[in-house]
């Protein structure tokens, strides 16, 4: 049987880079598709590293403009094995 | 024991109806029946149950955890308002609600979802809630129906307290609650905690249900594993939504989709990009150059004169302080400083491109080709970093879950050209390549690119041959208008930083080099007054320069600015500068014109032949040791062994490819 969470888990397999592109390859809706890797990083199966573009290597916490940043954060999602 | 072992072992010590511990609180009375809000994080949960039990809380760890829990009475209105009814409904209930921490789910990931487990279906039937109000976000209710979806499986009876109104109108989405009660199979009401909406229809579900059998069980497969269960709860969770939701509004997020099918498609996304990045270095050199010249100007005339004119009016003038003063510091550190409206123009324009989420798509371009040769996915996470510095990128690499990714990402992310690169870029761009310049730099970032792509595949075909690579997905934040207090902000402290380093590393090379100038190898000569190419600083390098002989940059002003680029690369314009201030007049040269020396110095050198010359010296420049900081770091992320491995590595690649451009290209020009 194959529900959202398999195909999204074969889709993060597959290399698809990004959640948008998922959704549109998986036919689920954008919203089922993060709410699925919210549950698949929560689960264990998914592991998230911070995108540090931009970003010092220890997070926003030695950020000097980490104050008046509003920038969503950059996650990467890989499959954990 | 921990929860999670309780909830494993079902030790049969935690119910929500055992009033009489300590951190389970006061509620309604022994008889009263027992309702727990449970929900979601950020649901609005405890906005509710603060309004409907008002000031008459306990709160205290649950028992045995560290899980915090509440426990209140609810007087629940009459549901029956029928004058002169006598039904149990026309009187008030006395309700105890106790608060569950947020879950997503009831399987135990965390403390918190273990007892929410345990209490809502971990005991016996008897001692479980009479009844769960789940608290669902309705601008997020894909994320907050899984618990709702687990908990239809346990025949355990419901009501749906559905909050946020206001922001999904806000976002557009439209919530049929007919529609999603129809589907959820349990009553769903649409409450404003905060503005306490809704509270009277919430009680009045509450009762209603109290009053009539929990709903069947939903069904679920059979001999079905851990992840075939999950997915059959997100599909029906996909359905409920489907049916129950209307999204009407076309936000950012849906202008961001249709313009990342072009951005970030496979053969577009790179062309775009590289345009992208050719226009931020053709408007910096384009805009910038007038107010660098301004500058130049401003440190070789009239600040020199003035300083000239002071010392000689202390008595100091024609001295090693002169010397020291003018062509070391004014000459070193002003010639630096000159960047700093290139510097400020390239921050700006990268912090824009950053706070509009446009780098983030850069990322995927980036990634996408790193995994078609063959490298590590996640490696160009650091290489991106590599960009603005080296130093932060190497200890990026340890986001690299692989040891070997760690060492092969560490010895590639050198070869990334850093901003200190990017002064001497535009210098030698401005001087031999004139309204080109920006087209250089940008050839250079390319180069850069192309020696990271051929070095990785190099070393992944021969080193790290069979290494796997670790499939990677980004969740890309949508496109938004950069803001000035960012942008400024972003601009500021890179500007600051780069300026430190102007003022701190840089001011000791310069003394450094100052002082090398100025100690004579020849006796008879005085300190301070002994001309460069005599100095043990001229005469080092004229030690090594025959091994740039095959490159085109075989003068010691060239080679000895290289040493000095070792230590740092903003080091390599401002050694120049001390170079040429002090030379310049022994060979009748107009002072303060770098450019002209430098060029009369690659004439020279190469044999005629000066742009190849330049290419090759910029591509060294690029390809060799960026600093000692970097080597530092790199020593402390991979090891002595790699570090000087990488060192020679980046010493060969430089000198092959300098010597290599230069032989083909002096055939064309």
């Amino acid at each position: 049987m194959s529900g959202p969470l398999t195909a999204v888990l074969a889709q993060v397999e597959a290399g698809t880079p990004t959640l948008v592109e998922i959704a549109r390859r998986t036919g689920l809706s954008e919203e089922v598709t993060r709410a699925a890797v919210d549950h698949l990083l929560r689960s264990g199966r998914l592991a998230a590293d911070q995108v540090p573009i931009g970003c010092p290597p220890g997070g926003c916490g030695g950020c000097a403009v980490a104050a008046t940043c509003s920038q969503p954060v950059m996650l990467s999602l890989s499959v954990r094995r | 024991m921990s929860v999670a072992e309780r909830a494993a072992s079902s030790v049969p010590t935690l119910s929500v109806k055992q009033c009489c511990h300590t951190g389970g609180g006061e509620g309604a009375g022994p008889q009263s029946p027992v309702v727990a809000l449970a929900g979601a994080p950020n649901t609005g949960k405890s906005t509710l149950f603060n309004a409907l039990t008002g000031a008459n809380v306990t709160m205290g760890n649950w028992p045995g955890t560290t899980v915090e829990v509440s426990r209140g009475a609810w007087h629940a209105p009459a549901s029956c308002l029928c004058e002169g009814c006598t039904c149990p409904d026309s009187q008030p209930l006395d309700i105890t609600l106790v608060d569950l921490p947020g879950a997503y789910s009831l399987d135990p990931h965390s403390p918190d979802e273990a007892l929410t487990r345990e209490l809502l279906i971990g005991g016996p039937a008897d001692e479980r809630p009479d009844i769960a109000v789940v608290t669902c976000d309705a601008s997020r209710l894909t994320g907050c129906l899984y618990l709702v979806a687990q908990l239809r499986e346990q025949g355990l009876a419901m009501v749906v307290a559905l909050t946020m109104g206001d922001v999904a109108d806000k976002r557009g989405i439209v919530v049929d609650v007919d529609a999603l009660t129809e589907r959820l199979g349990v009553p769903v009401v649409a409450i404003d905690p905060r503005r306490r909406g809704g509270l009277g229809g919430l009680a009045i579900a509450v009762r209603d249900a109290l009053g009539v059998p929990a709903p069947d069980p939903r069904p679920v497969p059979a001999d079905a594993d851990a992840l075939a269960l999950e997915d059959d709860r997100f599909s029906w969770i996909a359905d409920v939504v489907e049916a129950a939701t209307t999204a009407t509004a076309k936000d950012a997020r849906t202008r961001s989709d249709k313009v990342d099918r072009w951005v970030t498609a496979p053969v577009l996304g790179p062309l775009i990009f590289l345009a992208v990045m050719w226009l931020v270095f053709q408007v910096t050199t384009t805009i910038a150059a007038p107010l660098q010249d301004f500058l130049d100007t401003l440190f070789s005339g009239p600040v020199t004169d003035a300083t000239v004119a002071g010392l000689h009016a202390v008595g100091l003038g024609d001295t090693w302080v002169q010397g020291l003063l003018v062509d070391g510091l004014i000459a070193g550190v002003g010639m630096l400083l000159t960047f700093v409206p290139l510097m400020t123009l390239m921050f700006i324009l990268l912090a824009l491109l950053e706070d509009s989420g446009y780098l983030a798509r850069a990322a995927v371009v980036t990634d996408r080709l790193m995994r078609r040769i063959g490298l590590p996915g996640r490696a160009f996470l650091p290489l991106i970093v590599g960009y603005g510095c080296n130093v932060p990128a190497i200890s990026g690499t340890r986001i690299l879950p692989n040891a070997r990714h760690r060492i092969l990402t560490a010895l590639l992310v050198p070869f990334t050209a850093c901003t200190a690169r990017l002064t001497v870029f535009v210098m030698m761009g401005s001087i031999f390549f004139g309204a080109y310049a920006g087209t250089a730099v940008f050839g250079m970032y390319l180069t850069s690119i192309v020696i990271i792509v051929l070095v990785g595949l190099a070393l992944r075909g021969t080193l790290w041959k069979g290494e796997p690579i670790e499939p990677l997905v980004i969740d890309l934040p949508a496109y938004q208008v950069p803001t000035l207090r960012l942008t400024a902000s972003v601009t500021w402290v890179k500007l600051k930083g780069f300026l430190q380093t102007a003022t701190g590393i840089i001011l000791v090379t310069v003394i450094g080099v100052w002082l090398l100038q100025s100690i004579p190898t020849q006796p008879g000569e005085a300190f301070g007054e002994v001309p460069v190419q005599d100095s043990v600083y001229g005469v080092a390098a004229q030690a090594i320069t025959p091994v740039f002989a095959p490159a085109g940059f075989n003068s010691w002003q060239s080679a000895s600015t290289l040493v000095v680029g070792f230590v740092a690369k903003e080091a390599v314009i401002s050694s120049w500068a001390q170079t040429y201030a002090v030379a310049e007049p022994e060979e009748g040269g107009a002072p303060g014109d770098l450019g002209v020396a430098v060029m009369n110095t690659f004439v020279e050198s190469s044999g005629g032949h000066p742009i190849p010359a330049a290419l090759a010296f910029m591509i060294f420049l690029l390809a060799y040791t960026p600093c000692v900081a970097t080597v530092a770091t790199q020593w402390r992320e991979i090891g002595g062994r790699w570090t000087l491995f990488g060192v020679g590595l980046q010493l060969v690649v430089a000198w092959t490819l300098a010597v290599a451009v230069f032989q083909v290209g002096r055939l064309f020009w």
